[in-house]
């Protein structure tokens, strides 16, 4: 593998929910302002994975974690849940802005919800900054005050990113973002994902071996709650080293 | 094999069965529309100025009104739904929140059981714990007779809608680093505002029309009153004593009052169901 610069390193990792062990033992450095795939059949615990990064799986009754996850130097999983979150954006299957709120106040979300002021300026220029990135700001900049749920599903997902960008996160997972779209906003969203990894480390949960081989740079295979094979997409898609990788990328199970 | 003789005798019995639900259904709005037009016949003759503006005259003396008994019902509402809406909110919320564990379940059959506790019996509990120790009968104590008959109808509502909130928008609040109240307070009940309103109305027009509850609570008086700490009158209350009373007027009055009562109800339920579908 190339020399590059890691931002998430995950040492030893394993989840437990009551008896279950859902992840084994996984050890898997993420690269900086790259797209990583991790791709797997139904059950090989890829979804775990992303949520336990942003800590949502805390809140599951009898789940057991050990091991480290190092943002730079900090240990993820020994932050407060509600500051990791901070620094790792979220976006899920299916598109949830919040329906109360308009686009605009979706935008903001992450700093009313947090509390946190901000003067109309920077208000605007966040919004404005946040769609600009996530490729709404032309299609919604004259709806700004509508409601976010009056979007195409594509937009609905594209907000959410918008969403979690306007946080600033240092990563963003993207938890099957595209299950629940048709071919065309599907499209769209991946040429989005190639456009922002030049400003943000990305961890992508997909079950569309095609989607990772078009726009990721790294991809691991997971099966059962092990790490099978993790490489360059170039690699793991011509040369797969591992067996269940070969029979995976062939299409014999998942 | 299904042959055509035993698909018509399907038929004939679809036809019977939509006809039997659709006449029973009609059936049902009979009564109602005759009890509406027997009050408004009746009523409708003590509408004028001086109904909505005065006070009960003394027997013998000719008009009169119910302004009193308006304002009464009116200040017992007010109280009644500043205690019952906070209380069932969160207590909707915990329980939507909550399905399982000991407490949740043990709430949640309180509040059943608070629906079912008869309403004269929430009139005694106030007179027990609030008319005796401050030595008079008063709003205030109606009003919280009141609100114990109005809290279940809160609860049910929140927890259900509450219920309905998709998981996936509390994690999207979570994945932003919010915390839990900001969480439920800028995002789940504003989320669940219409089913929560529709419920505060349904109580409303659940206990407006309440009289068992105000007998030896607000207890009645034929003066105007403001203060919570004395008796005041109601609209029920009023129907009860002037309908049972000998003298035609007194009669005529609680027709009237009746009839404002029953419009009152109505138009919250109707509101009510505004809500909803906006």
């Amino acid at each position: 593998m190339k020399k590059e610069t890691c931002i998430l390193d995950i040492k030893k990792f394993n989840l437990h929910i009551n008896e279950h062990h859902i992840l084994k033992n996984l050890d898997l450095p993420f690269y900086r302002k790259k797209v990583t795939a991790i791709m797997g059949p139904s059950g090989c615990g890829k979804s775990t994975l992303v949520r336990s990064i942003n800590r949502l799986n805390d809140a599951i009754p009898g789940v057991k974690m050990s091991g480290n996850m190092f943002l730079y130097k900090k240990n993820l999983l020994e932050m407060n849940p509600m500051l990791v979150r901070r620094k790792v954006g979220m976006v899920f299957q299916r598109p949830n802005p919040f329906p109360t709120m308009s686009i605009y106040e979706n935008v903001l979300a992450g700093y009313t919800l947090n509390g946190l002021k901000l003067d109309k300026t920077e208000k605007e220029s966040i919004v404005a900054d946040s769609l600009e990135k996530a490729a709404l700001w032309d299609e919604v900049k004259d709806n700004l005050h509508r409601k976010g749920t009056f979007l195409s599903g594509g937009q609905q997902q594209r907000l959410c990113i918008a969403r979690a960008l306007a946080m600033n996160p240092k990563i963003l997972l993207l938890d099957e973002p595209t299950s629940a779209l048709d071919p065309k906003s599907t499209a769209r969203i991946e040429e989005l994902i190639i456009e922002l990894k030049s400003k943000v480390s990305i961890i992508m949960v997909t079950h569309n071996m095609g989607q990772a081989a078009r726009i990721s740079d790294y991809t691991a295979f997971l099966y059962l709650g092990e790490l099978i094979e993790y490489d360059s997409t170039e690699v793991m898609f011509d040369s797969p080293k591992h067996s269940r990788t070969k029979d995976y990328l062939k299409r014999k199970f998942g | 094999m299904i042959n055509t003789r035993s698909v018509e005798a399907r038929l004939i019995k679809n036809i019977v069965f939509k006809s039997l639900v659709f006449s029973m259904s009609f059936i049902v709005l009979i009564p109602l529309f005759f009890i509406l037009f027997y009050i408004v016949k009746n009523g409708i003759s003590a509408f004028s100025l001086d109904f909505f503006l005065n006070l009960p005259k003394p027997v013998g003396e000719i008009g009169g009104g119910i302004s009193n008994a308006i304002v009464g019902t009116l200040l017992l509402i007010v109280i009644s739904s500043s205690i019952a809406i906070p209380f069932g909110i969160f207590i909707g919320l915990y329980l939507a929140e909550n399905k399982v564990g000991l407490l949740p379940e043990l709430t949640r059959l309180c509040v059943d059981t608070l629906q079912g506790v008869p309403s004269i019996v929430m009139g005694i509990i106030a007179y027990a714990w609030i008319v005796i120790p401050m030595g008079s009968f008063s709003v205030l104590s109606g009003g919280i007779a009141l609100s114990l008959m109005m809290l279940p109808i809160v609860v049910k509502s929140t927890e259900e809608t509450m219920s309905l909130i998709p998981e996936s928008l509390k994690e999207a609040a979570f994945a932003l680093g919010a915390p839990y109240y900001t969480t439920m307070i800028k995002v789940v009940i504003p989320s669940s505002k219409k089913g929560i309103l529709s419920g505060v109305l349904l109580g409303i027009a659940r206990v407006s029309g309440e009289t068992a509850p105000l007998l030896f609570t607000a207890f009645g008086s034929p003066f105007m009153n403001t203060d919570i700490l004395k008796p005041a009158n109601s609209l029920p209350l009023l129907i009860f004593n002037y309908a049972t009373s000998p003298y035609d007027d007194w009669q005529s009055l609680a027709w009237g009052a009746s009839l404002v009562l029953v419009l009152f109800i109505l138009s919250l339920s109707i509101l009510a169901k505004v809500v909803i579908k906006k």
